[in-house]
Parts: structure tokens; sequence; C-alpha cells
């Protein structure tokens, strides 16, 4: 309740919002591992590996398009207790008294709890992790982004992450791959 | 009395947000096939580190997005014109248009790419 104030705030902030100056890139850029040449290979020979390689990886393949070379994946991960950070100041305290009486008798009763924020229901928040790929036959381009989307479905995290690891390994793993499937 | 006014407020403000016009396009004549503008499209945005979410070559089409907060998204369609093509780009800032100055950057780069720089 006490943080009712910010509210008012937030939806003025909100109204007068302004366009930013210039159509933003991805920050920090591509590393210089999400590039890398084809090797001579064709476009959908990579595309095929891609497909193989992201799917052992646990990705989700929503769409592909050969004539550009394109591969779209997703992946999701489920953050556990993701919104309890924030939560855990809303603690409670109830209580309550009770007086009876009885033929010859008086009794009293006092009773007082505590209670935590989150009230013992997880909520769990979303990693999603999108991820293309485009061989348009001269070069291989590896790009990935990488959101949080908390219990309410509002995103809490977005970020690009096409960075060194995740686009070397995507790539051996490539390298290793037969495109019929097997390893 | 108070949170009446913060009611009121908050209902004004949510009034002006939900006005959501179409994107107005920036448009650009190439002398190029317009299979060569699309694929120079797709990877002008992979290198700048945006992740292609749609790409169709028969329907002419790209959709790119950027996580950054609100969320960006950049959409290119390439029509035949001619012996050349055109290309129509729009953009979107947490799912509300941007102007289209913002888009000479990339089209500019595009016309590089393509060897049709001025």
């Amino acid at each position: 309740m006490r943080s009712w104030w910010w509210m008012p705030c937030l939806l003025v902030l909100a109204g007068c919002q302004t366009a930013p100056t210039a159509l933003p890139s991805a920050e920090p850029r591509p590393a210089a591992e999400c590039r890398w040449e084809g090797d001579g290979l064709a476009s959908e020979e990579w595309v095929r590996r891609a497909l193989t390689a992201l799917e052992q990886e646990g990705f989700v393949i929503r769409h592909t398009e050969t004539a550009l070379g394109l591969v779209n994946a997703e992946r999701t991960r489920t953050v556990p207790g993701y919104g309890d950070f924030y939560d855990r100041e809303r603690v409670g305290v109830f209580g309550g008294y009770g007086v009876g009486g009885g033929r010859g008798g008086l009794a009293t009763g006092v009773m007082i709890g505590f209670g935590g924020g989150s009230g013992g229901i997880r909520r769990d928040a979303t990693r999603l992790e999108r991820v293309s790929l485009v061989a348009d036959g001269d070069w291989v381009r590896v790009t990935r982004d990488i959101q949080v989307i908390d219990w309410q479905g509002d995103i809490r995290e977005a970020r690009s992450a096409s960075d060194t690891d995740f686009c070397l390994s995507l790539r051996n793993a490539m390298a290793t791959t037969d495109s019929r499937g097997g390893v | 009395m108070f949170r009446f006014a913060i009611l009121l407020l908050a209902l004004v403000l949510t009034g002006c947000a939900t006005t959501a016009p179409t994107p107005e396009p920036r448009e650009l004549s190439l002398a190029a096939t317009p299979g060569a503008v699309l694929q120079e499209t797709v990877d002008l945005l992979m290198e700048e580190g945006y992740v292609i979410r749609h790409g169709d070559v028969e329907l002419g089409r790209v959709e790119a997005a950027l996580a950054r907060w609100p969320g960006y998204r950049v959409r290119a369609e390439v029509t035949p014109e001619g012996d050349a093509a055109r290309i129509s780009m729009t953009a979107t800032r947490g799912g509300r248009p941007l102007p289209p100055h913002l888009l000479d950057r990339l089209l500019a780069a595009l016309q590089t790419r393509l060897g049709l720089a001025p």
C-alpha cells in the first residue's frame, strides 16, 4: 500500500514518453564468432545442419525459408520463483482474540500469526530465447536474444545475446552434424 | 476524492495511449532484383543484431525484432517495379509506430550493400 504513489507518476511519464532519435542496433553487437564464411557449402545444407543442431539443443523451429537460407527457432525454460525477490517485503500480521464463558469459569484466548507474501504459490517466470540463422551462400550469420517473461506475462528482461559462447557452440555442433540427423 | 482524481487521470492517459496509428512506411526504389534486395535486407538486419522472425521470398516480406525494452520491430516489403525493386520499411517501438525518417540509416546502408550508394 505504501508504494501507491508511483502509479500516477508512472502513468504520467508513460504518457509523455518520446520517440527515440535513432533506430537502435543490438547492444552489444553480435560477436565476431556469430558470422563465418560458408566454406563452399550450399545454403540449403547449412539450413539442414542448423535444424538438426538447434533441435538437439532443445530449440523448436518456428520458421524456415530456404530461398533466403533462413532459420528461426526458439527455446523456453522455466525460471523458478523469479518474482519472489520483489514480493518478499509483503509480510503481513494477522491475529485475533476470543472470550468464552462457561458455567463457573471464563476463558480468554489470543492468537497471532505472521505470513510471507508469496504465500506458498510459486510464481515462475519463462525465459524465452529466440535465434535466427541466415546462410546466404557466402556467409553464415547467427543472432540471438533472450527475454524473461514473468507469471503475469510482462517482459522483465530483454536483451540481445549474440555472444561468442553460443555462436561457437552452435557452429561446432553444425560442423559435426550430419544433415540427415545423425551425429 | 483523491483516489477518484487518480483514477480519472489514469483513464485520460490510457485514452491517449490507445490511439495506435498505422506505421507510415519509408520507401525507396532500388536498381536491383527484388530477390537481391530482400537477401541484403536480411543480411543487414542480422549484422545489426536483429533476430529475423519471418521471411518469405515469394511474398517479398521480412520481419525482424530487437529485444530491447519495450521491443522494436522492423518490417520490410519488397515489390517488383519494372526491372527494379521498391522497398517499403516500417518500424515500431513497443507496438507503436516510429517516425519513418529513423529508417533512413538502414536504407542508406542497404544501398551501400547493393553497390548503389550515390
